[in-house]
């Protein structure tokens, strides 16, 4: 197929969006995961009114789309700042991705932690080993194997969630895909290349983590082998 | 040392704990001496596992003393840092690391504990392997051993921070009858080093052959000690006629 110049041209503005795209998944997903991780350590607190909050706050949250929040973001946190700066698309953007999937993370992460065996915290006091030096070598790597499969559906989420930013203006990779299919009526080929992004994303997401877990699985995946 | 009192390895004085309303140890009493192998039994939800619990602290007794090797065991953290050094413990569910390998798990404690060098804990750890008589394992991890290997493997992860006290919970419990004589023969060999050992288990030949005393307990009370041979031929009290009937078939 032929791609006229101006097309060419729709086309880098494509790659653009699609920086702009991966620049807003990729830090809204490292701040979520930072986010979750601490919550959901915090959380796990004995302590009845962090529990109580937190079993609010997360239904809230979890039971509100997305795009609400994304606009909730754009269109309230300029007031709330006093409208004394603007707030950008791409700020309202994260900042609603990171409130949305620190959740998330942190709901993995307190599942995960709690599937780790009372014994494995046991067996590190009766050896006389520190808390710090039991979560480090003990109980994360645990944690972290048993909230691995979670975590690379939440990226792909993430990824895929960044879209909707498109809808507070974010010039990312849909917006654009939009404005070149608007203006060259040829919606097939500017979606498709859109979506064929989304997909090689994924699929190198899965290539990835299907290392990772096999690292964290590390002996357990032996012992099926 | 030669001159001076021996000092017990363990004195638990006026024990008490509850969990809620549920008082699980009644005013236990229990000197251990340096080198001695008690057995304790009784009927499940006697008291018998909260009872070794409480001696490195994985649970809180709620009043008496516990001293062991002359530390007290109380809130004071370094003590049960203190306390922890000096009594190893084996568990009835093994709690091996399932991340770690066989020798990895070994060395951990040396190395987080003890501050040891890589190398010095490697010869540590494959030294208590092989007297475990499972060192051509060290390579693997514990999804890849039976139950009875995993077991010895805990034996000597616990081994490899030199403890003067082992404490053994129902350490054959869950195991396949064919691989309780194992782990067995592993606790007698380290019986007949000297090593003070509390073992909770029903396995009554080990306590026949190995035990300087047996302690029966029921309801979280201590019933009655004994040294072996009185222990099972001329029980005092009903309620140890009543249990050994039972388990003795």
């Amino acid at each position: 197929m032929l791609i006229s110049a101006s097309e060419a041209g729709y086309f880098q503005q494509l790659a653009r969006g699609a920086v702009i795209t991966m620049e807003l998944a990729v830090s809204g997903y490292i701040l979520a995961l930072i986010g979750g991780a601490v919550v959901g350590l915090v959380t796990l607190l004995p302590n009845r009114a962090i529990q109580a909050v937190w079993r609010v706050y997360a239904s809230i949250v979890m039971g509100v789309p997305s795009l609400l929040v994304i606009f909730l973001f754009y269109y309230g946190g300029g007031t709330l700042l006093g409208g004394i700066i603007d707030i950008t698309p791409f700020e309202a953007g994260l900042t609603a991705l990171v409130v949305v999937y620190t959740v998330y993370v942190a709901e993995l992460v307190r599942g995960a932690m709690r599937n780790v065996p009372r014994g494995q915290f046991e067996a590190t006091a009766a050896l006389a080993i520190r808390p710090v030096g039991a979560w480090l070598h003990v109980i994360m790597p645990q944690v972290v194997r048993l909230a691995l499969p979670g975590l690379v559906n939440i990226w792909m989420i993430v990824l895929k969630d960044t879209a909707l930013v498109s809808l507070a203006g974010l010039n990312d990779l849909v917006s654009h895909a939009k404005t070149a299919a608007g203006a060259t009526k040829e919606p097939f080929i500017f979606f498709i290349a859109a979506a064929l992004f989304f997909v090689v994303f994924s699929a190198v997401t899965l290539r990835f983590s299907a290392r990772l877990e096999a690292r964290f699985g590390r002996g357990l995946a032996v012992a099926k082998a | 040392m030669s001159g001076t009192a021996p000092l017990p390895a363990i004195m638990i004085a006026g024990l008490d704990k509850f969990y809620g309303g549920f008082h699980a140890l009644k005013h236990i009493d229990l000197e251990v001496r340096r080198g001695e192998k008690i057995v304790v039994c009784g009927p499940s939800g006697s008291g018998k596992s909260t009872l070794i619990r409480c001696i490195n602290r994985l649970e809180p007794h709620d009043s008496g003393r516990i001293v062991v090797n002359g530390i007290d065991v109380n809130d004071a953290s370094s003590n049960i840092q203190d306390v922890r050094r000096e009594v190893g413990m084996v568990f009835q569910s093994f709690n091996l690391f399932p991340h770690l390998t066989i020798l990895e798990n070994c060395m951990l404690a040396p190395r987080l504990a003890l501050g040891m060098k890589k190398a010095e804990a490697e010869r540590l750890a494959q030294r208590f392997l092989d007297r475990v008589h499972i060192g051509e394992q060290a390579a693997k991890f514990p999804a890849q051993l039976s139950g009875g290997q995993q077991q010895r493997v805990a034996i000597a992860r616990a081994l490899c921070m030199e403890p003067r006290i082992m404490l053994f919970d129902e350490p054959t419990s869950s195991l396949d009858p064919e691989m309780i004589k194992e782990v067995l023969e592993v606790m007698e060999e380290l019986a007949d080093d000297g090593m003070t050992m509390i073992c909770v288990t029903h396995e009554m030949g080990f306590a026949r052959r190995v035990a300087s005393r047996c302690v029966f307990m029921d309801q979280g009370e201590i019933v009655e000690i004994a040294e072996a041979a009185a222990f099972f031929e001329a029980p005092r009290s009903d309620r140890l006629r009543a249990f050994l009937s039972q388990i003795l078939h």
